[in-house]
């Protein structure tokens, strides 16, 4: 199936079987392997991707719903080719370990940060409430979404 | 785990809903399976889990249902009382967000923010919900305790089935094979009427319900002059309560006595043993949730 979709505001076309995973065309013929599979259900998050500027699972997404849609992944999060307030927020505050969650952790908190730029740390979970991290305990996710709400506000920076 | 497999399946984009039908009824009609996807957090899950399709076996056709405008929209219909039409495909985000259901249906906005997490409730929809027929379903018991019409369509045309009279059995419902779920219309609760949400789980995202409890009321005169309420989870099939509605229906609200309300629950309900819970647990929660709506709305329980 031909499919014409936007990732990271390029137009890509491709040519693909309409079932095949969001997530495997993304790491796999666009080589964006920042977005990560975990348990390939739905449960962990850390494959969220921006689908229209809505948080999805992209282990869900059958790649013939996304002809004329846009997709955002962790690697359109960047600012000139450097991590945003959200990345550095997330590496100098601790709310990434080993870091497998973080791209899914970042997806969820740019989308929130876009609708509310200054959420309480309770929406703050509630928006990460689908993805799973089995190192940090939360608390410095939450602690970093919150720095780099209050960083974006300051320098007036947007999301992309 | 046969996600390889998924390279094998076609998939058909109908643009319109008499579009979906007619391919639909073709497809019935000549005995060739096939899958319907609106959301697909139900269906992408089940074939991921499903068993390698044999070599050179014909996957079933794979019909979107995601781009069909009849399935997308949130209506009032002023020539039916004012009843609410709520499209089969509307996401769980667009119905939390959505003014005219957090104002006439404020128990199916809130039932939204406890599907799953964000990211399900971006793609989910009611429709996904009650065809794949899992009593645990958090919106078809919330559809339950509003009785909802269901709208089915096929090329026959559109017949509505109230929700009392759709599910059949575990996973069975009286859905014929070319019939599409385009729409529920729901009674607006009247404004400032006591409703309730309630899900039980082990965490309060991402998980399925140990017992869920929807449910609505209006009040006149110290009785209740409407009452729905369900429960997920509960039963094989999503369970309607009819005899607790008709005790609180029939009954003054301050003379309800509590033992009473407990044995009808116990009659509406057959819960299992199973890894989520256990009988005797959910058999509590059914009790105490309907109790403390029951005393929320006056009743001495
Ligand atoms: C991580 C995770 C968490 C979840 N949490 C919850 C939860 O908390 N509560 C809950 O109730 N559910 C939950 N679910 C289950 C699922 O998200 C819901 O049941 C959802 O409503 C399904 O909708 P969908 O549009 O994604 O369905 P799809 O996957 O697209 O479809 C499901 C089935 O329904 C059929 N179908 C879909 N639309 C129609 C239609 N209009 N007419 C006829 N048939 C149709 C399809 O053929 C398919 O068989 C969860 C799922 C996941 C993966
Ligand atoms: S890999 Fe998609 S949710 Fe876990
Ligand atoms: S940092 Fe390791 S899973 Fe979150």
């Amino acid at each position: 199936m031909k499919i014409e979709l936007t990732v990271n505001g390029v137009v890509r076309t491709l040519d693909l079987p309409p079932l095949v995973r969001l997530l495997d065309v993304l790491r796999g013929p666009l080589g964006l392997t920042g977005t990560k599979e975990g348990c390939g259900e739905g449960e962990c998050g850390t494959c969220a991707v921006l689908l229209d500027g809505e948080p999805v699972n992209a282990c869900l997404v059958p790649i013939g719903q996304c002809d004329g849609r846009m997709v955002v992944t962790v690697e359109g999060l960047a600012v000139d080719g450097a991590p945003g307030a959200l990345g550095r927020a997330m590496a100098e505050h601790g709310g990434a370990q080993c870091g497998i969650c973080t791209p899914g952790m970042m997806i969820s908190a740019e989308a929130l940060l876009v609708a509310r730029p200054a959420p309480s740390a309770a929406e703050v979970r509630h928006a990460l409430g689908g993805n799973l991290c089995r190192c940090t305990g939360y608390e410095r996710i939450v602690d970093s979404v919150l720095r780099a709400a209050a960083a974006r506000r300051g320098a007036g920076e947007v999301g992309p | 785990m046969s996600v390889a497999d998924l390279a094998r399946y076609e998939l058909a984009v109908p643009r319109a809903l008499s579009e979906a039908c007619a391919l639909l009824a073709a497809r019935v009609a000549s005995g060739e399976p096939t899958l319907l996807c609106a959301g697909g957090t139900d269906l992408l899950v089940e074939l991921g889990m499903a068993p390698p399709l044999a070599a050179g076996a014909r996957p079933p056709l794979c019909v979107d249902l995601s781009r069909l405008p009849e399935l997308r929209a949130v209506e009032r219909l002023e020539r039916d009382g004012a009843r609410i039409r709520i499209g089969a495909g509307v996401s769980y985000l667009t119905l939390g967000r959505h003014e005219l259901v957090q104002g006439a249906l404020p128990l199916l906005a809130r039932m939204s923010h406890d599907i799953g997490g964000p990211t399900i409730q971006a793609r989910g929809t009611l429709g996904g919900n009650l065809a794949t027929g899992s009593p645990a379903a958090d919106g078809v018991a919330a559809l339950a305790a509003h009785d909802a019409t269901v709208v089915l369509t096929s090329v026959r045309g559109e017949r509505r089935v109230p929700f009392a009279g759709f599910q059949t059995g575990y996973k069975r419902s009286v859905r014929q094979a070319d019939e599409i779920i385009t729409a529920f219309e729901l009674e607006p609760l009247a404004p400032g009427s006591p409703w309730c949400w309630r899900k039980v789980g082990a965490r309060q995202a991402q998980a399925i319900s140990k017992v869920a409890f929807a449910a609505v009321a209006e009040l006149e005169g110290g009785r209740a002059r409407r009452f729905g309420a369900a429960m997920a989870s509960m039963a094989p099939v999503t369970a309607t309560l009819p005899a607790t509605r008709a005790l609180v229906l029939g009954t003054p609200l301050a003379d309800l006595d509590g033992e009473a309300l407990d044995r009808a629950v116990a009659a509406d309900t057959s819960p299992i043993d199973d890894i989520r819970s256990t009988r005797a647990y959910r058999a509590h929660c059914a009790r105490a949730l309907a109790r403390g709506f029951l005393r929320e709305l006056g009743a001495a329980v």
